[in-house]
């Protein structure tokens, strides 16, 4: 492990702390600030240099075992978080213009990937937790950053007032966790939980309840999921797009690492636990869904289905004859979810530029106003129905094969409920399709697409695309990232 | 390897696209790009036809690619007799249905000629590919374009008609999702391709086959459609735009009639010897629910459309009293009744799209006195009938007859059967009577020549197969038929 490998985690913190300075520095003759342009080349210089790691990664198991791990794993989740950060960003570039606020928004943009880079790396209770806050704290302010807007401030409020509580309830999780096994490493957890007594095995218990809480706050899991609508409602749309794909990806990267390396060996059935919330948390989505009048209000339903979807990857235990099915699905998902997700949502940003997204009624004949937008929102919408071929199939397919190759007896019914929940999707996807397609509008006039907007939903569209028509180096990442994942969990002693 | 078919069945969706952003500007151009590809696509198809050895009863013409192994999908296309008379009618009926759009379809040329051709990509895959998911992936990029062609094209209550047809097949879809996957985890197989599975779904315990097997039937059966699954069939046929009805009642329910017989016959034994009295049972009830039905509806279309629920009646029923009886009559009918069938439909339904526009209705009783105005027309329109009332002499008389006389060797019960081709009788003559036998009105107002000559076009074979069925029922579709069926009657698999 060499100084190199963490060439992600400096640029984001270099240029995360640049930017928000480099604002002072105003231009008038440039079209773009130098704190976008600083934030961006951070972002894009991380991306690069993730990519360029992942390539070259060899992953040891090093005795004592580390506290920041740089893994495949990393790299991994490194690169989707970025990804979602760089849409965002480029987003910004028309969504803040003008704002004075710009440069501290692109730079807690940055710190706050920091602290979810640092959030999947971390093999240490301790660093996770740095993490967790790192990543929270910059996305309290950036939803609040329209501090005249009543509404981003109230949205902020309940977000803050949840996060926080989950904040909360994680450090409890880690102090039993410690208390029971005198260590805040993963994988002496793992090794040491696989042989708890009687006598404290209730405060493992009640450690992997309050993980699941906590944790759960952020994934947006049913019943912990009623802030999401609200605080993506409230919160300026680009925000709303990175707390739904970024925030809780990042949030899915540490439950990964808690459950499948430090719960690992702990004789407790959470694999159920996660399955029925998976089901719940469908469902309750995806009904809501059905039912919203306000655009981002169904697409904040929506992710919290699409998130149970990778829920259950954290269900399905490796199978009798050790192949993990489930797991790389679950990695697929997280890959494709955030790159369709962060798209749907700037996709709202650009129709909000002139329609009200508070009512699904502007999106009636919106092909014939905005035309590119509506092309893309149906690739997108039709990517997370999991239509083929279209990258969101393959995730799910995977997932559900998973499921199905569970060595619990459950298993089918849990592919089966995610398989209905999918076809029921359809019911919101294609129903905000047609009226973009079918429904007369209330005008016809022609409405300006921003670039910067249209840059970010062609991009998502094409990689939507070309994931979906040939999947296989995606597959062979997410196999090899859950591989580098499950190589950390430790031999168990008999 | 990539060869022929590869070329058949992405040329279209190629071609579409070149249509659809080189006919942006000119509709002409659209036009004769559309119909151009779709002659073209029918040419190769004709050369299919030449290279094909007779009488093998395997599958040939294989192409196999890597596609995404490490999910078990591969590239593999092929033909066989029971899929090469589909592809012939599946190029057939577009080329007919683009050349029927030139006077029928006046706006939105371009994307109206794109996604017919992407569709027609979509059906010529589900005919040809043998692996699981790819065949998938096919099925549902059928259903987007024909979503957008009744969306878009479709008559007064297209928005209805094309939400109700998107739902009602994804959710079947799904479920069908659902058997592959199973079968596919259950089975421990190394991939989706047909050949792996055929040789191992066998062996699977009864109780596990049954659950994918029913999976499997419902979402071919929406598509077929069965009696109760039938309700989208008769909207989506009346909403859509004549020459996509055509494909809609030619081709998309052959692809549900095709699934049955290549998935739920061949693979599942086990199952099959316990569900076909129930399989065979809704098959007749479809048939005779379907020609009941008709004989009430007052508009042209409908009737028609109920026709197919009527007709894809007897490929259910021919298809699973083969099960219980050991010879391949019923299955070889079923497969010859998709043929005959599609020709049938599409020669009405492109018919009641004319007559709708220059009679100005598709009212039975207001179209009385027919013959003085279209005089060709009605002569047309008593030969399609008598096709789709299996008249002898034409070949849709031996489908059915087929179908039946298989039904009969397996159980006197389904005597009742013969109702069915009764009760089509009744309604075509009542229809012909209201129609066509009534005095002469009006001044003559004769469809184009080029119009006749595409309705004649989807006659001409169904009098020279009536006359001499041999050379397709012996050398194609009886040898790949009894394959198919081999294991069936050879208990413990191929």
């Amino acid at each position: 492990m060499s100084l190199l490998d963490f060439a992600p985690f400096f640029s984001l913190a270099v240029f995360g702390l640049a930017v928000t300075p480099a604002g002072l520095f105003r231009e008038q003759k440039m079209r773009i600030g130098l704190a976008p342009i600083l934030g961006l080349l951070g972002l894009g210089v991380t991306l690069a240099t993730t990519v360029w790691l992942g390539f070259r990664v060899n992953t040891t198991v090093t005795s004592p075992p580390p506290v920041i791990s740089t893994d495949l794993f990393t790299y991994f989740f490194t690169g989707v978080l970025v990804t979602v950060a760089i849409f965002v960003g480029i987003a910004s570039l028309t969504f803040m213009k003008g704002d004075r606020n710009e440069a501290p928004y692109f730079g807690l943009l940055l710190l706050s990937t920091l602290g979810m880079i640092v959030l999947a790396a971390s093999l240490d209770l301790i660093l996770l937790y740095v993490g967790w806050e790192l990543m929270s704290i910059p996305t309290y302010a950036l939803t609040a950053i329209r501090k005249k807007d009543p509404n981003s401030n109230e949205a902020a409020m309940k977000f803050f007032v949840l996060s926080a509580l989950s904040s909360a309830l994680i450090v409890y999780a880690i102090s039993l966790v410690f208390g029971v096994t005198g260590s805040t490493n993963l994988v002496t957890i793992a090794s040491s939980l696989s042989t708890i007594g009687t006598d404290t095995r209730a405060f493992g218990v009640l450690a992997i309840v309050l993980f699941i809480v906590g944790f759960g706050v952020k994934m947006a899991v049913v019943p912990f999921h009623m802030w999401i609508p609200d605080a993506f409602e409230g919160a300026p749309t680009t925000i709303g797009a990175f707390l739904a794909a970024g925030a809780k990806m990042a949030a899915f990267a540490a439950a990964f690492r808690v459950f499948i390396i430090g719960m690992s060996l702990f004789h407790v059935d959470w694999y159920s636990t996660f399955a029925i919330v998976a089901v719940v948390t469908m469902t309750l989505g995806n009904v809501a869904a059905l039912i919203q009048k306000s655009f981002t209000r169904l697409l904040a339903y929506s992710s919290i289905a699409q998130a149970a979807y990778i829920l259950i990857a954290l269900a399905t235990p490796t199978n009798t004859a050790g192949v993990p099915v489930g797991r790389p699905g679950g990695l697929f998902h997280v890959l494709n979810y955030s790159i369709l997700k962060t798209a749907a949502f700037i996709a709202a940003a650009a129709v909000a530029t002139r329609l009200p997204i508070i009512t699904l009624d502007s999106f009636n004949g919106l092909s014939r106003r905005m035309p590119q937008t509506s092309l893309n929102i149906a690739i997108l919408f039709l990517g997370l129905a999991g239509v083929p071929p279209l990258s969101g199939f393959f995730s799910k397919a995977i997932l559900f094969t998973g499921a199905l190759y569970s060595p619990f007896s459950w298993g089918g019914y849990l592919a089966i409920a995610a398989l209905i929940n999918s076809g029921f999707s359809m019911g919101y996807y294609g129903w905000l399709i047609k009226r973009m397609y079918f429904d007369e509008p209330s005008e016809t006039s022609r409405l300006p697409e921003p670039r910067g907007y249209m840059t970010v939903l062609w991009i998502a569209s094409a990689l939507t695309l070309i994931i979906g028509i040939y999947p296989q180096p995606w597959i062979q990442l997410s196999q090899a990232a859950a591989a580098a994942l499950m190589r950390n969990i430790p031999v168990p002693t008999p | 390897m990539i060869g022929l078919l590869t070329v058949i069945i992405f040329l279209p969706a190629v071609a579409g696209l070149v249509t659809l952003l080189w006919g942006r500007k000119d509709a002409k151009m659209a036009r004769v790009l559309g119909l151009g590809s779709a002659a073209a696509v029918f040419i190769l198809s004709m050369t299919v036809l030449g290279l094909y050895s007779y009488g093998i009863p395997g599958f040939q013409m294989t192409e196999r690619a890597d596609w995404a192994s490490s999910f078990g999908m591969n590239y593999v296309v092929a033909i066989d007799g029971i899929s090469l008379p589909l592809l012939l009618i599946a190029t057939s009926l577009t080329l007919l249905a683009t050349a029927g759009s030139w006077d029928l379809i006046k706006e939105r040329e371009p994307e109206y000629y794109a996604l017919l051709l992407l569709l027609e990509t979509g059906i010529i895959g589900v005919f040809t590919s043998l692996n699981l998911i790819l065949f998938y992936v096919f099925w549902e990029i059928v259903l987007v374009p024909m979503f957008f062609l009744i969306g878009i094209w479709g008559g007064p209550r297209k928005k209805y008609a094309s939400m109700k047809f998107l739902i009602f097949t994804y959710v079947g879809s799904v479920f069908m999702l659902f058997g592959f996957l199973a079968l596919y985890s259950w089975t421990r197989s190394p991939s989706f391709d047909y050949s792996d599975l055929a040789t191992r779904v066998p062996n699977l315990s009864v109780p596990l086959q049954l659950a994918a097997a029913i999976a499997i039937f419902i979402g071919f059966a929406v598509k077929l459609p069965i009696v109760p699954f039938h309700t989208w069939l008769p909207d989506a046929h009346v909403e859509a735009p004549a020459p996509v009805s055509v494909l809609l009642a030619g081709l998309l329910l052959k692809m549900g009639g095709y699934g049955l017989i290549r998935f739920n016959l061949a693979l599942f034994p086990g199952a099959n010897s316990i569900l076909w009295p129930y399989f065979a049972a809704i098959g007749l009830i479809t048939m005779v629910y379907g020609a009941s039905v008709a004989i009430v509806q007052q508009d042209l279309k409908r009737m028609i459309a109920l026709t197919s629920i009527n007709h894809m009646g007897y490929v259910l029923l021919g298809a699973f009293t083969a099960v219980a009886i050991g010879t391949t009559i019923g299955v070889s009918g079923a497969v010859f009744q998709m043929f005959t069938h599609a020709l049938a439909i599409g020669c009405l339904f492109l018919m009641s799209g004319y007559i709708h526009e220059h009679a100005g209705t598709r009212n039975i009783d207001e179209l009385h006195g027919l013959r003085g105005k279209m005089p060709q027309t009605v002569t047309l329109l008593i030969l399609a009938s008598m096709a789709a009332m299996a008249v002898p002499g034409l070949a849709n008389f031996i489908s059915e007859y087929q179908v039946i006389q298989g039904a009969l060797t397996a159980n006197y019960i389904f005597i009742l059967s013969i109702v069915a081709p009764a009760l089509t009788v009744g309604y075509f003559l009542w229809m012909l009577r209201r129609v066509v036998m009534t005095p002469g009105e009006g001044t003559r107002s004769e469809l184009h020549l080029h119009s006749l000559l595409i309705l004649a076009a989807f006659l001409v074979p169904l009098f020279i197969l009536g006359a001499y069925p041999g050379p397709l029922l012996n050398n194609v579709i009886n040898p790949a038929v009894s394959r198919l069926m081999h294991p069936i009657f050879a208990p413990g698999g191929p």
